[in-house]
């Protein structure tokens, strides 16, 4: 497979070209291009597809929009490329399953098939959004650790105050965080008796490469997942690639990040799905990931759960499943907030989704992980109980499910309420949800039972 | 050509993305003596709000509306040397705008950019990853009305604050509006700050500029 000195070399001596040029003369024309040429139809009707063909077609596509377009590297404004050639080398000799973790918590991370009777990864917690201080970052790691048995790895949250002062990037505060958060993260983990459960999502409080290589030394694991995020839509920049050649030289698994933007220069979801892939190959060739974290997320509403976005997900999902040995997992952001039963839906229709369409999962992002605070330990209980209860759930019988769930909430997306704190929904002595979220969460878990998830307890 | 035939063409050269087209409108528009800020005002700028409204819907999706803008520019081109200077100006204010230090996200903030811009107002787009001192010189330098933050992460929210503080501490604070947006931000965040403008959205956002410009004229 291609080096990291060999990208760097390409990132200084590929084709110069600019930053706008490559998005709107190279990327979107390429991309519209692939999409008639393998017949990639959106299907509003099914938003969890059964076509096994068109993931095939979307996969195909996903390889030649890559080595056509390659990745653009804004610091150097020149395009990384890669042959087809090396293109299929790479899936050839990708990692099949990392493990991740310490002790009697680490856990090979297997890629799964649509419909798979493999148990999917469950990477839940926060998914980076940002909780005010370091007390309640502290209190709701250690509540991930005691309320999550399903839980295979953590996302963390960013952490906005540090003694009482907004962290701001590139700062020394950034610094603190970071190394607050990881030793926090590590000793909450400890304290709820998971001390060998990898985080995954590196340093959520990290928006450099400085803070993240800092705050790593103060207690994450080369077992842990190293997140590095590409630039929508396939750019990369020096500080990122700055971070893999750390982990590389560590030893770390790399938890190669994507967000094709549905609205965006990816146009609509045939396009979206397509990138999705490309971003896949991107993650094993460029990144030089253990893995891929994607989630291709809507324009306007910032959120993963609308019909558009469900089908550009389960789409690229099938493809690169059906196509690739690589783990990959899809990231959910929902709209609503704790302790509302938009919030339930949304996360269950995601999930579902990507579940039966052969990923593993991240929850996630709670108010589209916008709201400080918003954000508890039931929601990625419930990610992780929905995601057990359709494993070896067919296609067709996910997108029934899916269909009868976007009805209850697609309209509200532009409005969904913003529910509940984490204080407002969690008594902090007994380190236990209030009465009224387990009711709420009971009511929803008992209809979605009665649509066919088959709940493990 | 009626002048009413000439104000459809040019609102159809942007909403079938048209460049040529609207050139041709533009011209034809001159040639025949007809007013130019009336041409901007019945033909490109409802095309402009009708393209806003597809995307919105995601009926069309950025790369149009970026096309679509590329149609606006290219016929304002041919329009502006025509627009005499004892006329009312079509401009509704000048904005300087760019994603603040460490952040360098960009789309959100080139969308709100390119509607601000076929909304009516003179954009100066600086960028990502700008500091404090490059907003208020660039502010300073093209006569700013309003200076428009964008920040994407939480840990770049900060620096929106940054930039109210140093204008209170060099006495230019009302010399400006200041507008915020970007996905961690909020009407709270905004209040909390003392920013003028949220834009919660890019179509707000060009709303309430419009809206805060317009008072800003009449007092």
């Amino acid at each position: 497979m291609v080096n990291l000195i060999e990208i760097i070399d390409r990132s200084l001596e590929g084709p110069f070209t600019s930053e706008n040029d490559f998005g709107l003369n190279i990327f979107v024309p390429k991309l519209r291009e692939v999409i008639k040429k393998y017949e990639i139809k959106f299907d509003p009707e099914n938003p969890l597809s059964c076509d096994d063909d068109l993931a095939d077609r979307v996969f195909q596509a996903g390889i030649e929009l890559f080595a056509d377009v390659g990745i653009y590297c804004v610091d150097t404004e020149r395009i990384i490329k890669f042959t087809e050639e090396e293109i299929l080398e790479s899936l050839a000799e990708a990692p099949s399953c990392p493990v991740f973790g310490e002790g009697s918590d680490a856990k090979a991370l297997v890629a799964r098939k649509p419909e798979s009777d493999i148990a999917p990864w469950c990477f839940i917690g926060a998914g980076g959004a940002a909780v005010s201080n370091e007390t309640l970052f502290e209190s709701i790691l250690e509540a991930y650790a005691l309320f999550l048995p399903l839980a295979d790895s953590i996302t963390t949250p960013t952490i906005k105050h540090i003694e009482g002062r907004l962290v701001r990037t590139k700062s020394p505060l950034e610094i603190i965080a970071c190394m607050r958060s990881s030793t926090l993260a590590r000793e909450a983990l400890r304290k709820g008796g998971r001390a060998g459960l990898p985080i995954m999502n590196s340093i959520a409080s990290a928006g450099s490469d400085t803070a993240k290589i800092a705050g790593s030394q103060f207690g994450l694991r080369p077992s842990d997942g190293w997140l590095i995020g590409t630039m929508a839509e396939m750019k990369i920049n020096f500080e990122r690639l700055n971070e893999i050649a750390y982990v590389r030289n560590l030893g770390g698994h790399i938890v190669a990040e994507s967000a094709p933007i549905l609205g965006g220069y990816c146009g609509g979801p045939e396009g979206t799905a397509v990138a999705n892939v490309a971003y896949h190959i991107n993650s094993i060739l460029l990144m030089k990931g253990s893995c891929q974290l994607t989630f291709p997320i809507h324009i306007n509403h910032g959120c993963t759960s609308s019909s558009d976005v469900l089908w550009a997900s389960s789409t690229s999902a099938q493809a690169i499943s059906r196509n690739s040995h690589f783990p990959f997992f899809i990231l959910n952001y929902v709209a609503a907030g704790p302790m509302t039963e938009m919030c339930l839906y949304e996360i269950a229709a995601s999930v579902i989704n990507a579940v039966v369409s052969g990923a593993s999962i991240e929850f996630g992002g709670v108010t589209k992980a916008v709201e400080v605070d918003h954000f508890t330990p039931m929601e990625p209980r419930w990610a992780s109980e929905i995601a057990h209860g359709v494993i070896g759930m067919t296609r067709s019988q996910g997108n029934e499910i899916v269909k009868k769930l976007l009805t209850k909430y697609e309209d509200n997306i532009p409005n969904a309420p913003k529910g509940k704190t984490y204080e407002q929904c969690w008594d902090m002595k007994t380190k236990q949800p209030i009465p009224e979220y387990k009711q709420l969460y009971q009511k929803i878990k008992t209809e979605l039972a009665e649509l066919g998830v088959r709940f493990k307890f | 050509m009626k002048k009413e035939e000439i104000f459809k063409n040019l609102f159809d050269a942007v909403v079938e993305i048209n460049v040529q087209k609207g050139k041709d409108a533009a011209t034809q528009l001159i040639k025949e003596n007809y007013n130019p800020l009336e041409g901007i005002e019945n033909g490109l700028s409802k095309g402009m709000k009708a393209i806003g409204e597809k995307f919105n819907k995601l009926e069309i999706y950025l790369p149009e509306l970026m096309m679509a803008a590329k149609v606006f520019n290219s016929a304002m081109t041919i329009l502006k040397p025509h627009i005499s200077s004892d006329s009312k100006s079509t401009k509704k204010g000048t904005v300087v705008i760019g994603t603040v230090k460490g952040d360098i996200h960009q789309i959100g903030k080139d969308l709100v950019a390119m509607l601000l811009e076929t909304g009516g107002f003179e954009v100066h787009n600086i960028g990502e990853d700008v500091s404090t001192s490059t907003f208020i010189e660039e502010a300073g330098r093209v006569d700013a009305d309003i200076i428009a933050l964008s920040s994407l992460l939480t840990t770049t929210m900060a620096s929106q604050k940054d930039l109210i503080d140093i204008l209170k501490e060099i006495g230019q604070r009302e010399k400006y509006l200041v507008m915020i947006g970007g996905a961690p931000t909020s009407q709270k965040w905004a209040d909390q700050i003392g920013a003028d403008i949220y834009g919660k959205n890019a179509e707000r956002a060009v709303s309430l500029a419009l809206e805060f410009m317009s008072k800003k004229q009449k007092s």
